[in-house]
């Protein structure tokens, strides 16, 4: 295989005014374009479903039109088992994850950046207590935790996605503090108090907002594509969303006994929204760390 | 018999692609050196003059992927000169136009088969390399001992391991390490930055390679240690004989070690010629950046009336614009108004002045 | 080794062990507290086999011989636990004890299993890209890696068991009278596991970034400048320390994703325990289940750091 580099610019006296997006790797570019594709996608159809301005009623059943397929009798990606229009139900279907999906990705933000703040910044003891934590978090299998959260109190997704929320915290606290030691090494944080700028000022602009916006926002879109994850897998096991209101796990899983019997697609639309979505998002993310991150190294 | 001498680099250009620059940088833009057996040769020059990669590319140890490497690097392996740029120009497509390259495409996994097929021979065996920041460039997770000892089996008739440690510890005795047996089982971080440039000095030239080269040996260590890894080069040099390659920017070192001296600046060679020659700088037979940088070293005698300094103006050349003139044009204080008009246009050539000194500048035209 | 390197590596192991102990009290505590903070106080009904209030419930505490305060309760619980006495299923009246190892061993062997193929497949690819980065058929296994990564597992799995019926004949679900255990029955799910369970892109990832940041060590330069192995030398940073870190940092993930799969498969295992168990609101299966998969977690982390530190000569310093 031949790789090809192109000297696109005759001379360039001044490179470091490039946009950002020209100088980065084309790859990248097109891992960011369609992440945020996603996002938007994700985001318009979060917004139609909220207003309820569907193609057509999730829940009204077509008994004709059990389990057709795409772009027929006016359904644009068929029907699934009792006749519901598919398109319709995956748009709803977003309603499952994504607030609470907020809800995870905040906690495991404003938790994570607090942990990797104590640890980082102020070092010594505070660092051994919070390296405990993280420690003591990533003990348990998320899974196994919010089973016995479900067990504990009641099967409300609010509750599991505080749980995914607060068992990413680590991974957040974790990638704040070695962010911290890398400024702290190179003295910028010494520097801040030498020009005497007061402590909170030194952590909430300059480490958090100037150093960290990039890792929090690429944790961001991770921890959306897991807590797209998690609710279908608590569907398929029972405690998600129940039917009939539909979430995309439960549509995968009401749609896998007929799968069984060769009709895939019921059950693979929203198999296939979930791993363009996930895909999109983790892509997003891979993208936005090359970009961003890779570039102050 | 002709005389073919150690290492012979023809025309060595070294360019890599930045595509955060979108351009081609030319680190090295055709280098043209000569090593005799049993001398020892400097390059001196800025940082990012090309120096040390040029050292690194007739090592094949560019890794840096999008890049071209043309000319000719000819090793004398038993008297017949060997190309060790051999066949990689075959997986190299270059479109130019006046220079400038437009565009380049290469078959980079050929192009590393090949040139890993090239040095296979001669990476350890015939030419040695020590860089600088020993710490960092000797194996953590090791101990000096094991390292040197794989050097020595990879390369030696020693084959097994109780006589490669006796021969590595012969060598630790012989860089002056205290206590060699002790040593032998030390990590490189249970060791002083100092030590552990004698431990690498050690490990390269336990194989008994023809040509070592050291890739800034002093940079980063502490000046009363730099005196004596300089030293311990010196004496090494005395009672081996070793032909060796001596990159530094720090012109006391080369003026203690290097018979002859190529000054390095943007990529090409500006001066070259014996070393007390060309390290004298006199004002008819010198090139200005040499003298420009000898004025720089810090030296009771060099300071002006202030107590400043004298320094170089302007910045160290950036490779990717180059001009179409001489490369030292823009921070040139010496050219003449007959000449300027030279310099601005036209690169010069390696003028000869007299026996082997030659100077790249328009100054030293002749007729 | 001398003796001073031993003296050391056994300080460093003992911190270790503490600190294992030390998570471990930390985690019987979050499984208490939680159980203890929910509504019901299953505490005592999962040691008087229902739920009471107030007077009943202290004559419950004192009928059973318990203590009524909160530390009290915890510290019999722990002490039972410590001697092996998980309790009771509230279920079917078993000992969870037993429960738990019968089924723990049939999840160890699919996890185990299922990392295996986790790794067989996302060391390659890591491997790959990080030698030929940026070439076309280094993209492709990245991307592979990544979109089996974002499938949801339990419709692969579903997919697989078609195509194993339709094709091969064979219904590799485990069914109630199963007599004649038969590869299929683990190679399936095993496989399902180790492909499906989400962390092969990011092992893929981490792995990628660390190969390729140790292959452009200085270090490495050396080791091709005198001619030696470059993958002799970028063995233990480059692939053993983040490797036996990555085994560490994903079992908690593959248990996880063995709850789904062991409910497929009908796999008799601690998976299909838990999920039972929460349906259920079987207390003491569920705690024990915690506890049991949290120490096996430590466990592995606790070999990690023993790997870390008998391989990099400079942990011993820490």
């Amino acid at each position: 295989m031949k790789t090809r580099y192109i000297q696109t610019t005759e001379t360039i006296d001044e490179y470091s005014h490039l946009p950002l997006w020209k100088t980065c790797s084309k790859i990248d570019l097109i891992y960011i374009v369609y992440g945020l594709l996603v996002l938007a996608t994700v985001l318009v159809s979060y917004g139609l479903g909220a207003l309820n301005w569907l193609p057509s009623d999730p829940d009204s059943m077509d008994l004709e039109n059990m389990m057709v397929a795409p772009l027929t009798s006016g359904y644009f990606l068929g029907t699934d088992y009792m006749g519901r229009d598919l398109l319709s139900r995956l748009i709803i279907g977003i309603q499952a994850y994504f607030v609470p999906g907020l809800l995870s990705i905040f906690i495991s933000l404003s938790l994570g950046s607090i942990m990797g703040i104590l640890s980082g910044y102020q070092g010594g003891r505070v660092e051994s207590v919070v390296e405990y934590f993280s420690n003591l978090i990533d003990s348990f299998p998320r899974l196994v935790l919010i089973l016995l959260f479900i067990a504990a109190f009641t099967p409300n997704i609010y509750i599991i996605m505080i749980v995914v929320g607060l068992t990413t915290a680590p991974v957040v606290a974790g990638l704040v503090r070695g962010k911290i030691l890398f400024l702290k090494q190179r003295n910028f944080v010494e520097s801040a108090i030498a020009m005497g700028l007061p402590t909170y000022q030194i952590i909430l602009k300059h480490i958090l907002w100037y150093n960290c916006r990039s890792i929090l926002l690429i944790q961001a879109t991770l921890g959306m594509a897991e807590a797209i994850l998690i609710e279908t897998s608590l569907s398929y096991l029972g405690f998600g969303v129940q039917e009939p209101v539909p979430s995309w796990g439960n549509m995968v899983q009401s749609g896998s006994n007929y799968l069984m019997q060769g009709n895939f697609w019921p059950s693979t639309a929203p198999a296939l929204a979930i791993l363009a979505t996930v895909l999109g998002f983790h892509l997003l993310g891979d993208g936005l760390n090359n970009v961003l991150e890779r570039k102050e190294r | 018999m002709e005389h073919i001498p150690l290492l012979q680099i023809e025309d060595l250009r070294t360019y890599f692609y930045s595509s955060a620059k979108q351009a081609f940088i030319r680190s090295v833009d055709g280098v043209d050196l000569t090593i005799e057996q049993g001398s020892t040769l400097g390059i001196v020059g800025e940082s990012g003059s090309g120096k040390s990669i040029t050292m690194l590319s007739t090592m094949g140890l560019i890794s840096a992927n999008p890049g071209v490497l043309t000319g000719k690097v000819l090793l004398n392996q038993k008297g017949n000169p060997v190309n060790l740029l051999e066949g990689l120009e075959q997986y190299v497509e270059l479109e130019h136009n006046s220079g400038k390259i437009l565009k380049l495409s290469k078959d980079n996994r050929a192009w590393k088969k090949q040139q890993e097929k090239n040095m296979a021979t001669v990476r350890g065996k015939q030419i040695s390399m020590i860089f600088q920041n020993p710490k960092a460039a000797m194996n953590p997770y090791e101990t000096i001992g094991k390292q040197i000892s794989e050097m020595i089996k990879l390369h030696t008739e020693i084959k097994d391991n109780n006589s490669a440690k006796e021969k590595a510890i012969s060598w630790l005795e012989r860089v002056k390490i205290d206590s060699p047996g002790m040593r032998f089982e030390n990590y490189p971080h249970g060791l002083s930055g100092g030590m552990c440039q004698r431990a690498m000095i050690a490990m390269a030239l336990s194989s008994e390679p023809s040509l070592l080269i050291a890739d800034e040996p002093t940079t980063g260590l502490d000046a009363t240690i730099q005196s004596k890894i300089v030293e311990l080069l010196q004496e090494l040099q005395t009672d081996l004989g070793i032909t060796t390659i001596l990159i530094s920017h720090d012109i006391s070192v080369i003026t203690k070690l290097a018979d002859s001296v190529a000054v390095m600046y943007g990529g090409k060679v500006l001066e070259n010629g014996p070393a007390e020659l060309v390290l004298k700088a006199n004002e008819d037979a010198s090139h200005p950046y040499t003298r420009a940088l000898l004025a720089s070293i810090p030296d009771l005698s060099n300071v002006d009336a202030n107590g400043r300094l004298p320094a170089i103006p302007g910045e160290v050349l950036d490779t990717i614009n180059l001009t179409q003139g001489c490369r030292f044009y823009a921070r040139c204080e010496k050219f003449t108004t007959q000449c300027e008009s030279k310099c601005k246009t036209q690169e010069p050539p390696l003028f000869r002045m007299d026996g082997k000194h030659h100077i790249r500048c328009w100054l030293f035209e002749k007729g | 080794m001398s003796q001073q390197k031993v003296k050391r590596l056994v300080a460093v192991s003992a911190k270790e062990l503490l600190l294992t102990a030390l998570l471990l009290l930390g985690v019987s505590w979050v499984v208490f507290l939680i159980l203890y903070l929910a509504p019901g106080d299953p505490f005592v009904a999962m040691l008087g086999g229902r739920m009471l209030q107030g007077e009943e419930r202290e004559a419950a505490l004192q009928a059973l011989g318990l203590p009524s305060t909160w530390y009290g309760q915890y510290f019999s619980w722990l002490i039972n636990m410590l001697q092996g006495d998980f309790g009771e299923s509230l279920r079917n009246g078993q000992p969870v004890a037993a429960e738990l190892w019968n089924s723990g061993l049939k999840t160890l062997l699919l996890t185990m299993g299922a990392l295996l193929v986790t790794l067989l497949i996302a060391v390659p690819v890591s491997i790959y890209n990080a030698i030929h980065t940026g070439t076309k058929t280094a993209w492709i296994l990245k991307m592979f890696a990544y979109i089996v990564s974002a499938l949801p597992l339990f419709w692969l799995a579903y997919v697989a068991i078609y195509w194993f019926t339709q094709k091969l004949g064979m219904f590799p679900v485990l069914t109630g009278s199963q007599t004649d255990w038969n590869w299929v029955y683990i190679a399936v799910p095993v496989v399902l596991l180790g492909v499906g369970n989400g962390a092969i892109s990011e092992i893929v990832r981490h792995l990628h970034e660390e190969l390729g940041r140790v292959l452009n060590e200085e270090y490495i330069r050396t080791a091709r400048a005198k001619g030696a192995s470059v993958w002799r030398h970028a063995f233990k940073e480059g692939l053993l320390l983040p490797v036996s870190e990555i085994i560490a940092s994903k079992i908690p993930f593959v248990i996880g994703g063995a709850i789904i799969v062991e409910q497929i498969f009908n796999w008799p295992g601690m998976g299909r325990l838990a999920w039972q168990a929460a349906l259920d609101r079987d207390f003491p299966v569920i705690m024990g289940i915690a506890i049991v998969t949290a120490v096996f977690v430590r466990f592995a982390s606790l070999c990690n750091r023993f790997i870390y530190i008998s391989v990099n000569p400079r942990a011993s310093n820490e």
